[in-house]
């Protein structure tokens, strides 16, 4: 039965009651927050797969993730899935649009690139050829629009001061990349492949956890100094159940405990147990991944309508 | 060319939830969906402390940012100013909801009789109640008020306006100088809420003090 919600008669500041899960919001909100998830560390994959690795299976698992793991997400959260494809029309002043555009060219780019390598040799390039290298370019770069997207779709909402940041791209990007790093890992261990340039991937996960790592503190200093409803976002973050998400799952169990799980990877430790440390410290920092998305979206708060003295 | 606005006179709003069931009533909106709605706001400290009634309802804005961010093109503004949805294009992305900052757009995944809960209609009445509202939204999109766009055709009042019974609701034309609206505006100092967001609302209220 629908129910008269609380945060439509609120003074104060206004929870979002649309997009993630949890609170009174309904299980299928949730999708968009997978949605988000999957985009990323599936462009993630592909670009880290491909780049640092050279890995095609585990290229095609990314570009898997992002067409069909996020198309699908996305499908399930909209309120009228028949006609998906308005979602199209306005690039050139929503981010919803522009990010399924690029989701779609990456798509293209991402699956032209592996063609020759995935059962269709008749086309006329290779993935080392001049032409093959181009549209890894493209594919790159769709992947990096697809990662960056949602960041710019959060920091549109003016009256959100936790979203209206300059830091929620960067910090969307970021994030991405290093769960294409966890997911490349993950899939080669599960594959049984042999990981070319492993130092690679563990200096450049290194890099990357500590990157989140100090993005995620400007942003609690950021909405520590800035407006109430901010000031209140950080609270409901820190002090209330949603600190279970973001500082124990966001921050200890996806960033603090990688970073010292690798750190012992380091110390020569070989064999299964380093990659048992690995595949862990992959995994966590998946979770740490979807637990901060999903925290952001619930601290997302609405500056009050009006202001005292009206 | 006209631009439609409303004047709200929180002196004399006392509350009575008028302009919520009018507004109820003329479009059949189900059960947590609300176009016009009042909220009230505690201020200052002891011994002032002031207890204001503010009702709130879409601002219609000139540059409205649900239109912006929408991407399919469903969200529309008037020229008379008046910001619309169609619900046939619209596809419960619900970006515009997330993005106003006035928190007046509602989405609704399926429609419900307010006494039952249930998707089936309990009544005669709640089943005209469920064509009416079928007829001007739909299921799993966005909707909002629309200052009566259908009665301001007819030559009529928005239905809130009508409902009023403290006549603290006036609507008119932004655009003429001459209107009542503008009068108020200009002479009791109306304001806009947060104007800080580029956002040029067609709702102005009256201060109380």
């Amino acid at each position: 039965m629908g129910v008269i919600e609380y945060e439509d008669f609120k003074p104060g500041p206004r929870a979002q009651m649309e997009w993630g899960f949890g609170g009174r919001r309904r299980w299928r909100d949730g999708a968009l927050l997978m949605a988000l998830f999957l985009g990323g560390i599936g462009a993630g994959q592909f670009v880290i797969s491909t780049w640092a690795i050279k890995s095609v299976d585990s290229a095609l698992v990314g570009v898997l993730i992002v067409g069909i793991g996020k198309t699908v997400a996305h499908l399930v959260y909209l309120g009228q899935p028949k006609r998906f494809y308005r979602l199209f029309l306005r690039p050139r002043t929503s981010w919803v649009s522009r990010g399924l555009i690029f989701m779609v060219v990456f798509l293209v780019f991402a699956l032209a690139y592996l063609a020759p390598d995935i059962g269709f040799g008749w086309v006329p390039w290779t993935s080392g050829s001049t032409l093959g290298q181009a549209i890894w370019a493209a594919a790159v770069l769709s992947a990096a629009l697809v990662m960056v997207y949602d960041g710019f779709v959060l920091a549109s909402c003016k009256s959100i001061t936790s979203w209206n940041t300059a830091l929620m791209p960067p910090l969307f990007f970021t994030y991405a990349i290093a769960g294409g790093v966890a997911m490349t890992y993950l899939t080669m261990t599960i594959t049984g492949g042999e990981i070319l340039n492993q130092t690679t991937l563990t200096d450049l996960d290194v890099i990357l956890l500590g990157t989140m790592l100090a993005l995620l503190v400007i942003y609690i200093v950021n909405m520590a100094a800035s407006t109430s409803t901010a000031k209140e976002a950080l609270r409901r973050l820190i002090a209330t159940r949603l600190a279970i998400s973001f500082i124990g799952l966001a921050i200890v169990a996806g960033l603090m405990v990688p970073l010292a799980l690798t750190y012992l990877h380091e110390l020569k430790i070989e064999g299964a147990v380093a990659s048992i440390l690995l595949a862990t410290s992959s995994l966590l920092e998946l979770a740490g991944d979807l637990s901060v998305r999903h925290s952001i979206l619930r601290a997302g708060l609405h500056t009050p309508v009006f202001s005292e003295g009206l | 060319m006209v631009r439609w606005g409303m004047v709200i006179d929180l002196k004399r709003c006392i509350s009575c939830h008028s302009c919520t069931v009018a507004c109820k009533a003329e479009h059949h909106t189900p059960p947590g969906v609300f176009w016009a709605k009042v909220v009230r706001v505690e201020s200052g400290k002891y011994p002032t402390v002031i207890r204001q009634a503010i009702p709130l309802l879409c601002m219609n804005c000139k540059e409205p940012e649900c239109e912006k961010v929408c991407p399919t093109g469903a969200t529309k503004k008037r020229p008379d100013g008046i910001v619309t949805v169609d619900p046939k294009q619209c596809v419960g992305c619900r970006y515009c909801a997330v993005a106003c900052p006035y928190g007046a757009r509602s989405f609704t995944k399926e429609w419900r009789d307010y006494f039952t809960g249930e998707k089936k209609p309990s009544s005669a009445y709640a089943e005209r109640a469920r064509k009416k509202w079928l007829e001007e939204s739909d299921k799993g999109v966005v909707s909002k008020c629309t200052f009566c766009v259908e009665r301001i055709e007819k030559g009529r009042q928005p239905a809130c306006v009508e409902a009023c019974p403290c006549e603290a609701r006036t609507f008119g034309d932004l655009d003429d100088p001459e209107s009542e609206v503008s009068q108020l505006i200009k002479k009791r100092r109306g304001m806009q809420l947060h104007p800080e967001y580029g956002t040029d609302a067609s709702v102005y209220y009256l201060p109380a003090r």
